[in-house]
């Protein structure tokens, strides 16, 4: 269970191992979208970040380059060690995880034709999309007293979903329209 | 294909794409398939179609691992993981940078509003990513029940997803879907 830290309370301690270790599972096992798989070893197990903190840092990845997954192992290591704890984070999800894919891939790579393997792939990544909109729902619930969170967030998906808008342009409108909002906004307890 | 001029080609092109991949990974494949297939000929599109579905279904960094197979397939096992830190080297060094810069960002007093506005427009982003696999792997009414059954079980119990992911897995193979 996640338990929401209070204002003021320090932040958890987290080990050179711990990191690794964290983010060679999430990496491991990230079939279907490892931003499922990173909020549910970030945020519900480890405790490490609340929904808040890893949509903040899940945002910050839109405007840097690379992988969003990448960013987080990045800020999540700095966050908590410094810069031998982001060092810790990227090996834990690439070193093992990488050589592991490497071999099976190479292996995947003569069979890509066969039918079974591309009804099984499709079948996963119909349960991936799954869990990733969920992921995104439960992202959303620190934002549920707010309807211009729930405007923008609907926007946001519109123009990607449905208007196939470019992301990088999406993003650069989108963003300062919903900072401007929440300044406007009645200041919110917390 | 086994020559050094074409591993640092390939290698320096990476660089420069890692550097620049806002929206993520796949953002930088239509220029990648246009730089290695069509403009030197060093792989057929084919093998870069398969290198991507590949990826697709193993565990593990794949994009990364999607950059490592085409190193592979154009200089052998040193230019592949010399593709691999070309890709996530670059990043990861800028997100440090930035991060270091977020956290002092966050300290200031007027910083609530900026935090409040940026995260719903992400979320809707992540949403509409699970919208469009959703899309993309739809061939029915029963794989969007897949689609859904997979949202709802992840919200309101605490099945654990690798369940799920082998019961798609498992309906796939069995060409329910």
């Amino acid at each position: 269970m996640a338990y929401p830290r209070e204002a003021g309370q320090t932040a958890p301690r987290v080990t050179l191992p711990a990191l690794f270790g964290t983010f060679l599972q999430i990496s491991m096992i990230g079939f279907g979208g490892p931003i499922v798989w990173a909020r549910r070893f970030l945020v519900e197990r480890q405790g490490w970040l609340d929904d808040q903190e890893f949509a903040e840092i899940l945002s910050l990845g839109q405007f840097l380059p690379g992988p969003n997954v990448i960013c987080m192992t990045v800020c999540v290591g700095s966050k908590f060690r410094g810069p031998a704890g982001a060092m810790a984070a990227v090996a834990g999800f690439i070193l093992i995880p990488w050589t592991v894919g490497f071999a099976i891939g190479a292996l995947f790579l003569h069979y890509t034709q066969i039918a079974l393997m591309q009804n099984i792939m499709r079948g996963v990544s119909a349960v991936g999309a799954g869990l990733i909109i969920a992921t995104g729902i439960r992202l959303l619930r620190p934002h549920r007293s707010r309807k211009i969170a729930s405007l923008f967030a609907a926007l946001a998906f519109a123009g990607l979903a449905f208007a196939k808008l470019p992301l990088l342009p999406l993003v650069l409108v989108l963003v300062p329209l919903s900072i401007a909002a929440a300044f406007y906004e009645r200041p919110i307890a917390g | 294909m086994n020559t050094p001029g074409a591993s640092g080609t390939l290698i320096g092109h990476l660089i420069v794409l890692s550097m620049i991949s806002f929206g993520g990974i796949p953002a930088m494949l239509p220029d990648l398939r246009d730089y290695v297939v069509a403009g030197h000929g060093w792989i057929t599109d084919q093998d870069f179609a398969n290198c991507f579905a590949v990826v697709q279904a193993i565990p593990g960094p794949n994009m990364i691992l999607m950059m490592s197979f085409i190193g592979w397939k154009i200089g052998g096992l040193p230019i592949a993981i010399a593709s691999a830190f070309a890709t996530f080297v670059p990043p990861c060094a800028i997100s440090f940078v930035v991060f270091r810069w977020w956290e002092r960002f966050c300290e200031a007093r007027w910083q609530g509003p900026v935090r409040r506005g940026l995260t719903p427009v992400t979320i809707g982003l992540v949403i509409a990513g699970g919208y469009v696999m959703a899309r993309a792997s739809d061939v029915g009414w029963s794989s969007v029940a897949v689609t859904a059954a997979a949202a709802a079980l992840l919200l309101m119990t605490r099945v654990n997803p690798l369940w799920m992911l082998g019961a798609g897995a498992a309906l796939g193979g069995l060409g329910l879907l």
